[in-house]
């Protein structure tokens, strides 16, 4: 079963969709919602997508090396009235990204906000109504 | 004399800035009844889903290091217990609640609809967390919720539910409606039982909702909705919803498309 579990993850890590494929059937519940932790990388891609937006990142190890991380976004509606666009944030970009992590232990993050090179702050929900 | 012309002047301005409420004609001209058109999102809702009014901001340098943030999103895992406010659930359905609480605690989305790009269903639908779009007319009127592209009508014609539509839960339910002065008040049966009635508190086939909706003099929109299930309630549970009304550009609703998701994970 494990092994059988191992070439799937292989195969869609291998078409570039590992992330994004795992999130799918995530909710709220998948996620320590009440720690937020920190995490400062590098872009790698931003996937402008329902129900949920990723932020792929590579993480600083604190070794000279990176991690890959996935952070979860809210829904691109959501994100736009709070300030967000679909290039917002590019490859290459530096960022400090505030996350909830993964109750599984995975590399997998959901975002609390993330904060850019120049100090600008996008939030994960809009002003309060 | 000129001091009560003032004064009724002042009052006259006070109910007008008060009573905002837009209404549409009927075709006999005859009478009037409010308009509940427009795109809303709910006051202080919780996870801040929405914004009313003005220009989506521009992300913004703070004038100093923020504190970091307490959370990412409302604590949905059933893991501090039920919340005084909640419905009172029979022992059966009491049950099948701390099944799902265990599970949700263990970081399983089983018990969660949303995750799984279905229809949030009546009645927490109407959290209309991401914002709700209304569309009215004499005979009809429609709630769209921007999560998950949702959709209810309700029929305000004088038709009544058929047998065959009573045999036919959905998630939205069926709904019919009828104005008792500018109140709207909506019947709402025939729902589903995979949904939950607000969180992950279950529901029987059996479930009715009824609703009281109209504009408040504040210009708020309200829905009292009460909650009936013999099998499942111990009790009646009765909520109150409160909307505000967006401008540009946050009238402007944006396409769900859940599914996005879905196919990406093939």
């Amino acid at each position: 079963m494990k092994a059988c579990t191992f070439v799937v993850l292989t195969m869609l890590a291998a078409a570039g969709s590992f992330h994004a494929s795992l999130l799918a059937h995530h909710s709220n519940v998948g996620f320590a919602v009440e720690t937020v932790n920190t995490a400062t990388g590098v872009v790698k891609e931003w996937k402008w997508m329902n129900p949920h937006t990723w932020l792929i990142v590579d993480v600083d190890d604190g070794k000279g090396g990176s991690v890959e991380w996935a952070m979860e976004g809210r829904a691109p509606g959501v994100l736009l009235r709070a300030g967000w666009t679909r290039t917002v944030l590019k490859p290459g970009d530096k960022v400090t990204v505030h996350y909830s992590p993964s109750k599984d232990g995975s590399k997998v993050g959901m975002i609390a906000r993330v904060t850019m090179a120049d100090g600008r702050v996008l939030p994960n929900a809009p002003p309060a109504n | 004399m000129t001091k009560r012309i003032a004064l009724l002047t002042v009052a006259a301005i006070a109910s007008a800035v008060a009573a905002p409420i837009s209404r549409a004609q009927t075709p006999s001209g005859a009478q009037t009844l409010p308009d509940l058109s427009g795109v809303y999102y709910p006051v202080n809702a919780a996870g801040g889903g929405a914004r009313a009014g003005g220009a989506p901001p521009a992300p913004q340098v703070p004038p100093k290091p923020l504190p970091a943030p307490a959370r990412t999103a409302p604590l949905s895992d059933g893991s501090r217990g039920r919340s005084p406010d909640a419905p009172v659930l029979t022992p059966e359905y009491m049950k099948k609640w701390e099944a799902m609480r265990d599970s949700r605690i263990a970081g399983s989305s089983d018990s969660d609809n949303t995750a799984k790009c279905l229809p949030p269903g009546m009645p927490a639908m109407m959290n209309m967390a991401y914002g709700m779009e209304i569309m009215q007319t004499k005979d009809k009127i429609t709630f769209f919720s921007e999560l998950n592209d949702a959709l209810r009508r309700v029929y305000l014609d004088g038709r009544k539910p058929t047998p065959a539509t009573l045999d036919d839960p959905t998630y939205a339910g069926y709904s019919i409606g009828h104005w008792e002065g500018d109140t709207l008040v909506i019947e709402t049966v025939a729902l589903r039982d995979n949904t939950y009635i607000e969180g992950f508190t279950p529901h029987s086939e059996k479930m009715t909702v009824r609703e009281r909706i109209r504009l408040l003099p504040s210009g708020l929109l309200e829905d009292r909705i009460t909650v009936t299930d013999p099998i499942a309630l111990v009790k009646p549970w009765e909520t109150v919803k409160t909307y505000r009304k967006a401008t540009y550009p946050n009238d402007q609703l944006r396409e769900f498309a859940c599914a996005e998701g879905l196919e990406h994970a093939r």
